[in-house]
């Protein structure tokens, strides 16, 4: 596989490359902030071609990387091959108002489920590795990582509450 | 004022018909100007502060272009920018010089339409070739070359043209001081430009606005021509950050370009003497002579006529830089000459670039005659 890359001017950054099956693969970074991806099938002359916004390439970025994304829409299950298959969750929920006003430690969430928090999303603000004293507001984006049994359990027990 | 704001108003409409459309804007600016004008309704006219408007549209639509010139990139691919270059050159500057002077025109008056005929609106085939999705296609990097030989081109034709009656020694020497001083700047205030560009308050907005002011007023005080220097400046600047000063002057050119283009709409005089026919035949030269350079650089550059077609759908719209050579040099009726064939060449270019690709798999379909030459990309 060569890749190639290119600065065009007045269009952007072009990086292309062959597949070892002879297909070809070109991006385009272009000046107006989108992304144009092109396939070209080997023998074919028409490439087709597909245009994202920054977010959607990095989506399929995600996916390309061996990520599996889960039908939720916000929710990346990542597969370690190499450490005997290790799966983990990373999954994001939306604080209620059910449980706004309580810690972490009131919650017990590790304790109770197995999950941990690992970032917190308030306004436009992101806090990574929230202490047990934090307290939740309505409105928080929580972002907790775990397995999929535990997963199941935080959302049974603690977001209901 | 009122006039200025009449006029960005409809320019505003007009933005975003077209790109709701996809098609490109700047025939539709320049017909607007010409409604809002003395050949329209006679709505606006032009003033001292239009006029100063339209100068910094072109002044930042050169420094613009200056930017984007790559001239290491250029270097690096001399071999086939120069075949498709030279190509194109002679062929357009040839076919549009005998016929502007054929209809009448002076040998200094053709040679600014042939100019004009010659250069094809970079902003127009890059953005087709976006729209359309036709950048992974190895004509599309023969098109944006192409147009970066053009603009060099063009710098050419601005000191030839501007040159004048003044001593040619004397005009280059202050040429190469002027340059000379650019280049030690960018050179030696590499560091300290970048950190000021790195700023996030109104520095470097303010920097890059006095850089290009300054450079052109200097410019006109000691008699060099300022469009000229404007380009050399962005070629000098981009040897920094340029995308930081894309950033920066991008406002500028955006806002004022579009004045520009509005306000030769409103200048122009349709009833001084100019002649339809003149304008039609001249714009459907435009079309075929793109069409005979475009099959050539295909045969050249690609081994195939047929990706010529692609090069020629994508080059056809004559646009920015027309104008702005027709604003610089043109008398009233050599610019609404131009004028014309920007506005019929841009709307038959919109059509080409779409449906080019379809006319090239058409001519290759299987029971029509076998075309000798095949476009195999690489």
């Amino acid at each position: 596989m060569a890749l190639r890359s290119v600065n065009l001017p007045g269009v952007g950054t072009k990086y292309e490359f062959e597949t070892d099956k002879g297909d070809i693969v070109a991006i385009f970074f272009t000046k107006t902030a989108t992304i144009q991806m092109y396939t070209l099938q080997k023998g074919c002359h028409t490439p087709s071609a597909a245009e994202m916004t920054p977010m959607e390439a990095r989506r399929l970025g995600n996916i390309l990387t061996g990520a599996i994304i889960e039908a939720e829409s916000e929710s990346v299950e990542i597969a370690f091959s190499a450490l005997a298959d290790l799966r983990i969750t990373i999954h994001t929920y939306l604080i209620q108002k059910s449980i706004a006003g309580k810690t972490i430690e009131d919650l017990q969430i590790r304790t109770k489920t197995g999950v941990t928090i690992i970032a917190v999303s308030r306004k436009d603000k992101n806090i990574i590795n929230p202490p047990p004293s934090f307290v939740f507001e309505t409105g928080d984006a929580v972002v907790v990582i775990g397995e999929t049994d535990q997963l199941k359990r935080f959302e049974r027990e603690v977001m209901v509450d | 004022m009122e006039g200025i704001v009449l006029a960005l108003f409809l320019c505003v409409l007009l933005a975003l018909i077209t790109k709701y459309l996809s098609i490109p804007p700047i025939p539709f600016y320049i017909i607007g100007g010409v409604l809002l004008g003395k050949s329209g309704f006679a709505l606006v006219n032009s003033d001292e502060i239009s006029r100063f408007f339209s100068q910094m549209g072109l002044i930042f639509l050169l420094f613009f272009m200056g930017l984007e010139l790559k001239l290491d990139r250029i270097a690096a691919n001399r071999s086939s920018v120069l075949t498709s270059g030279v190509i194109d050159l002679n062929i357009n500057m040839v076919i549009g010089f005998v016929a502007a002077y054929m209809f009448g025109f002076s040998l200094l008056e053709s040679l600014v339409i042939a100019s004009a005929f010659y250069i094809s609106s970079t902003a127009m085939a890059i953005t087709s070739l976006i729209e359309n999705r036709k950048l992974m296609m190895r004509e599309a990097e023969t098109v944006i070359w192409l147009m970066m030989f053009e603009d060099l081109a063009l710098i050419l034709f601005l000191a030839i043209i501007s040159a004048g009656d003044q001593n040619p020694m004397l005009f280059f020497i202050k040429i190469a001081g002027v340059l000379g001083i650019m280049y030690i700047i960018a050179h030696y205030g590499k560091e300290f430009l970048i950190s000021l560009l790195d700023r996030s308050d109104e520095l470097p907005i303010l920097f890059t606005f006095g850089a290009v002011l300054t450079t052109a007023s200097f410019s006109m005080y000691i008699g060099v021509p300022e469009t000229m220097m404007v380009i050399a400046l962005g070629a000098a600047l981009a040897t920094t950050d340029p995308d930081a000063f894309e950033m920066h002057a991008r406002p500028f050119k955006d806002v004022f370009l579009v004045v520009f283009f509005v306000f030769f709409g409103i200048t122009i005089n349709l009833a001084g003497g100019v002649n339809m026919m003149v304008i039609l035949i001249i714009s459907i030269l435009a079309v075929v002579s793109k069409f005979i350079s475009g099959i050539l650089t295909g045969i050249f550059i690609h081994e195939s006529a047929l990706a010529g077609i692609e090069i020629w759908g994508n080059t056809i719209g004559r646009g920015e830089f027309s104008i702005a050579l027709a604003a610089l040099y043109g008398s009233p009726i050599v610019a609404t000459t131009i004028a014309g064939m920007v506005i019929i060449t841009s709307i038959v270019g919109a059509f080409t670039a779409k449906y080019c690709t379809g006319l090239r798999r058409w001519m290759t379909m299987p029971g029509r005659r076998r075309v000798t030459h095949h476009s195999h990309g690489h």
